[in-house]
């Protein structure tokens, strides 16, 4: 068992006398801990997801099947459906490693999502959902505007955006099999861990068998409450991770001056002046901050607006998360939803904002491998628990975004399945399938899916990540300004809001690609392209900007929706409601 | 006239509230931060309860009062509504 190094608990002075890496915390190897929790992950899963399949035994298929039969509660939705994920415990903590306090201001409306997340549209959208009968996305906006080309177009949108999402998750998927096998020496995905061999191979067969088995045995309740496992672990993992890194880094403070004091060191190993080296440490802790190439500011003040728009409205509409808000039991649910993330919320960034500074104030340099901070220091700091049980407790804080990577391809898978299955085959090739029918197609389809997204991994896709930034960023700005017109606008119509779609979808893409054309011109290759940031915006601010604005204008200048559609989900019932739809 | 449909009333003004909840949080936020918080001299950084000065200020509090305004929101503003019977599926018509 591996002892935590004298240094950790050495005063400031002589740990900034320390030249790094000499003064980083010793991690120990993960062992089995890791695979086992994985293991057990994946057995719960494919468990829930049994459990799901007896459920939607007992109703119709395609209600039970692809939305629970309504019945989520208040913690599933809490839990489930907002925009937790794999990049919740490596992307953002390597973030934050990297660039310091300025993190928490590029996370800060985390605090406004679970008001925004269902204030906004959230009992609307169940409202509509119900009087309509819509069980998917699509069908909200072919209800909504009685406008079946609305409802294709949405589907495309979604089906090709969340395809390209999926298919990269998968490849992660693999690598975090090939992470965990023991002895593999690496704790975060990189590329380097993509290279395809025989254990890449086994991993990517694995995760894809059980992502797909259990989704397709249960759908979208074994989905859902997959996805509350990993949130229930990946906040216990944090909560005992923040208790063990404080303490261990003499307090908040002291890390954050050791943190300060390591980076002007390291600053200063690279040759940096005195007072460039003092003013690098400085940023570490201030604004805007430093961007791991030491020279670009992190978060310009364009750029902190960006993302406070970027985190509240990105989640809100995205098609994962309406059709969890259309499976919610009733409006108590929803509110409930809102205290309950909240309280997560606050227990999940903030004390992960911790865990990194004190991170960087005892592991200062990581490297290239800052993904690997939070995995490093679970097993660094649980080494010395009594009767091994730090390696329990590491296994469940590295299987923790394992989870969410399965918890996000299934949800995705879903989405994608349904979009074929109802959006596209029942209504446009099939209307009248039987139950039997679409049980069979769903999980034909299903397999397809997996399988193609397997094979595809097999070789990856060059520049696949590419195509995820594209993918992500056109998603966002598509569908919240059509959501909220559908929403709340009387006058919008179906012209309107497909032209809202398609424009977001247009200026985000275009943004993206000026970036990636100037990476080309300037490096002579595609990749670690940043978007063209117009006046130092995030593409997604251009992008809501140009769908209002396209959505507004299109539905005034096109012929009135007709009024007894709108009627029947604008105007009091009169009568029946039940005739509605 | 039909009367406006009640849920959608409601579900409009929350909608208002939200959103004016947001955009203060935001200017409050990201203002405060960039006042107070960018451009800081090497020397001249305070900590308030282990937290730099500018995030305690700027982040932590604004970030508790929200959660405190969700146990609000999610009591208060946010009214019980019926959202009415779900329709069974409907055979698709295109």
């Amino acid at each position: 068992m591996s002892s935590l190094p004298l240094e950790l608990l050495a005063p400031l002075e002589f740990v900034a006398q320390l030249a790094p890496p000499y003064n980083q915390l010793h991690t120990p190897a993960p062992g089995i801990g890791a695979m086992v929790a994985l293991v057990l992950f994946i057995a719960a899963s494919v468990w829930l997801g049994t459990v799901a399949q007896k459920v939607v035994e007992r109703s119709a298929f395609i209600q039970g099947y692809f939305q629970g039969n309504r019945g989520l509660g208040a913690w599933t939705i809490a839990l489930t459906a907002t925009v937790q994920s794999g990049g919740t415990f490596m992307g953002f903590p390597s973030l934050v490693y990297t660039s310091g306090w300025i993190v928490a201001l590029w996370i800060a409306s985390y605090m406004i999502v679970p008001i925004t997340g269902f204030g906004l549209i959230g009992k609307r959208i169940a409202q509509i959902s119900r009087r309509t009968g819509a069980v998917t996305m699509p069908d909200l906006f072919r209800a909504r505007f009685a406008s079946p080309t609305a409802g294709l177009v949405t589907s495309l949108l979604i089906i090709l955006f969340m395809s390209i999402m999926m298919i990269a998750q998968f490849k992660a998927g693999a690598v975090v099999m090939k992470i965990a096998w023991p002895g593999s020496g690496q704790l975060a995905i990189s590329e380097s861990q993509a290279q395809v061999d025989w254990i890449y191979l086994i991993g990517l067969a694995v995760f894809s068998l059980t992502v797909v088995g259990y989704t397709l045995i249960g759908g979208f309740l074994a989905a859902v409450w997959t996805d509350l496992l990993q949130s229930i672990m990946m906040i216990v993992g944090v909560t005992i991770l923040v208790c063990l890194a404080i303490p261990a880094a003499g307090g908040l403070e002291n890390a954050s001056r050791r943190a300060i004091s390591n980076v002007e060191q390291l600053a200063r190993n690279q040759g940096a002046t005195p007072a460039a080296a003092a003013q690098a440490g400085i940023q570490y802790a201030s604004g805007p901050g430093l961007r791991g190439d030491g020279v670009t500011p992190y978060l310009p003040l364009a750029m902190a607006f960006s993302f406070f728009c970027f985190w509240p409205f990105a989640g809100t509409a995205s098609p994962a998360s309406v059709v969890r808000i259309m499976a919610c039991k009733d409006t108590g649910v929803l509110r409930r939803s809102i205290f309950l993330l909240a309280v997560y919320n606050m227990g999940i960034y903030l004390p992960l904002i911790a865990i990194c500074i004190c991170a960087k104030a005892l592991m200062p340099n990581l490297g290239g491998k800052s993904d690997e901070v939070i995995p490093r220091m679970a097993l660094a700091l649980t080494s010395e628990f009594p009767l091994g049980s730090g390696g329990w407790v590491s296994g469940i804080i590295l299987a923790a975004p394992f989870g969410a990577i399965m918890a996000t391809v299934s949800s995705y898978l879903l989405v994608i399945a349904s979009g074929l299955v109802r959006d596209v085959y029942q209504r446009f090739i099939h209307p009248h399938a039987t139950d039997h029918e679409m049980r069979r197609l769903t999980y034909v389809v299903m397999a397809a899916i997996g399988i193609i997204a397997a094979a595809m991994n097999i070789f990856p896709v060059k520049h696949l990540q590419m195509l995820v930034v594209f993918s992500s960023g056109c998603a966002a700005s598509s569908f919240l300004i059509p959501t909220v017109m559908m929403c709340y606008w009387r006058r919008a119509t179906a012209t309107g809001t497909i032209a809202a779609m398609l424009a977001g979808a247009a200026a985000s893409l275009t943004l993206n690609l000026i970036g990636l054309f100037q990476a080309f011109a300037k490096t002579g290759q595609f990749a670690n392209f940043t978007p063209y940031y117009l006046l130092q915006f995030e593409p997604i601010v251009w992008g809501l900007l140009v769908s209002l604005v396209v959505g507004i204008g299109v539905s005034l200048i096109t012929r009135p929706p007709d009024e007894a559609t709108v009627s029947k989900l604008f105007d009091a019932p009169q009568a029946k409601p039940d005739q509605v739809g | 006239m039909p009367a406006e449909d009640p849920v959608l009333r409601s579900s409009r003004r929350e909608a208002i509230v939200v959103f004016s909840i947001w955009a203060v949080a935001c200017a409050y936020t990201v203002g405060y931060c960039y006042t107070f918080g960018y451009y800081r001299e090497p020397g001249s950084l305070k900590f308030v309860a282990g937290l730099p000065d500018w995030v305690f200020w700027g982040i932590l509090v604004p970030w508790t009062t929200c959660s405190l305004l969700s146990f609000w929101v999610s009591n208060y503003l946010i009214a019980d509504d019926d959202l009415g019977e779900a329709q069974s599926e409907e055979a698709p018509h295109v």
